[in-house]
């Protein structure tokens, strides 16, 4: 059998929040926050394989035939969706649009590491094409496993248990319960704010100095202004 | 020297060929400058991740929002990139917490605006802006209401 080495994968997204936990029964992630990752990838190491983990469907109760979308980090929008949404709209439908006649009723996209910002985009694309769809999104840890293989002639094998934040977003045309942590009625692109300022006397009862408190955050600033910088030459 | 004037003619010729190849379209050339994000509301719960500051530094400001600055829930967004962190942020709060804290994520799309500023002078290049989107993620972490 190959060794299974205790040491750290350096996480590649550069995510310093992804908890590395090696060749260790899966647990929930260790904490605080994960030590700082040897580097691995670069020394004379490569990954050979990389499996997920089965885990429990995040939406309990979603009857079986419904589409799911695994998007990973080098899968193509433009592929993803065209699948997607020809299953959602009903193959029937060569010309026109009949988002509402046919297709499929629901549809789940997931991803994990890299892959999160895609899904994010995919469902928000989807949403904006066929509309009145109705969201839930849950959010969870996920447990990749690893094999690197030593570059450098030898058999050392090691096994890379890692833990990655992983995404699963439902799009349905029909009402979801909204009273589910992570639910977002249909077309609430721009009343997101509107609807949290409403709420918000109730929570943040501390706030004593309104109008400083809606100008821009410093933190943003700072970010876009380094950007720009760089980008271009001062006069 | 050798090395340097080859890559040099090397980047001009590649230059000309995308030139010539998007002549129609795109005759001078643009500095590309992107906008802030629009404003967002900032309340003290409130929480912009973003990919400069340090990691440990944005959870541990997190923890003492929802310990030390007795709040029963914060918001954590992030945009384009810092999805993941934010993401990663609210797991950790909540694996932390022994399940006491919950999540609810919704996400959303943020319209940004470049600026196209003509990088020659001389040229006739008008100032342009393009609109391009990004998704964002708000992710609500929360106590959840004892009854």
């Amino acid at each position: 059998m190959c060794p299974v080495y205790q040491s750290q994968a350096y996480n590649n997204a550069g995510q310093p929040g992804g908890v590395n936990n090696v060749s260790r029964p899966v647990k929930p992630a260790p904490l605080p926050v994960p030590p700082p990752a040897l580097k691995l990838g670069q020394e004379g190491f490569k990954k050979v394989c990389r499996t997920e983990e089965d885990s429990p469907c995040p939406f309990p109760g979603l009857s079986s035939g419904v589409l799911e979308m695994r998007v990973k980090e080098g899968s193509k929008i433009r592929n993803l969706m065209g699948f997607a949404m020809a299953r959602m709209q009903g193959e029937k439908g060569v010309s026109g649009v009949n988002s509402s006649g046919g297709g499929l009723r629901q549809v789940v996209f997931t991803g994990s590491g890299r892959a999160v910002t895609k899904t994010i985009t995919c469902a928000e694309i989807m949403k904006r094409k066929v509309g009145c769809l109705h969201q839930l999104t849950k959010l969870r840890y996920k447990v990749v496993k690893e094999v690197w293989e030593s570059t450098e002639g030898g058999t050392s094998e090691m096994t890379v248990h890692r833990t990655v934040p992983s995404i699963s977003i439902l799009l349905s045309k029909d009402p979801l319960d909204p009273q589910e942590p992570g639910y977002q009625p249909p077309e609430t692109l721009s009343a997101l704010w509107e609807e949290r300022e409403g709420t918000e006397p109730a929570t943040a009862s501390k706030r004593s100095l309104g109008p400083l408190q809606y100008t821009s955050f410093p933190d943003c600033k700072r970010v876009c202004l380094g950007e720009g910088a760089s980008v271009l030459p001062p006069h | 020297m050798n090395s340097e004037a080859h890559t040099n003619s090397k980047t001009r010729k590649n230059s000309e060929a995308r030139k010539n190849s998007e002549a129609q379209m795109d005759p001078v050339e643009y500095t590309l400058r992107k906008r802030l994000p629009r404003k967002l509301p900032k309340r003290r719960n409130d929480v912009y991740v973003n990919m400069k500051t340090d990691f440990r530094a944005q959870l541990a400001r997190c923890q003492k929002l929802l310990e030390g600055g007795g709040h029963r829930e914060i918001c954590v967004h992030g945009l384009g990139l810092a999805i993941n962190r934010a993401i990663n942020i609210a797991l950790q709060l909540q694996a932390s917490s022994q399940g006491a804290l919950q999540l609810a994520a919704n996400t959303s799309t943020v319209e940004l605006v470049d600026d196209l500023e003509p990088e020659d002078p001389d040229e006739a290049g008008e100032p342009m802006t393009r609109t391009r989107n990004n998704s964002a993620i708000h992710i609500k972490v929360f106590y959840p209401d004892a009854q």
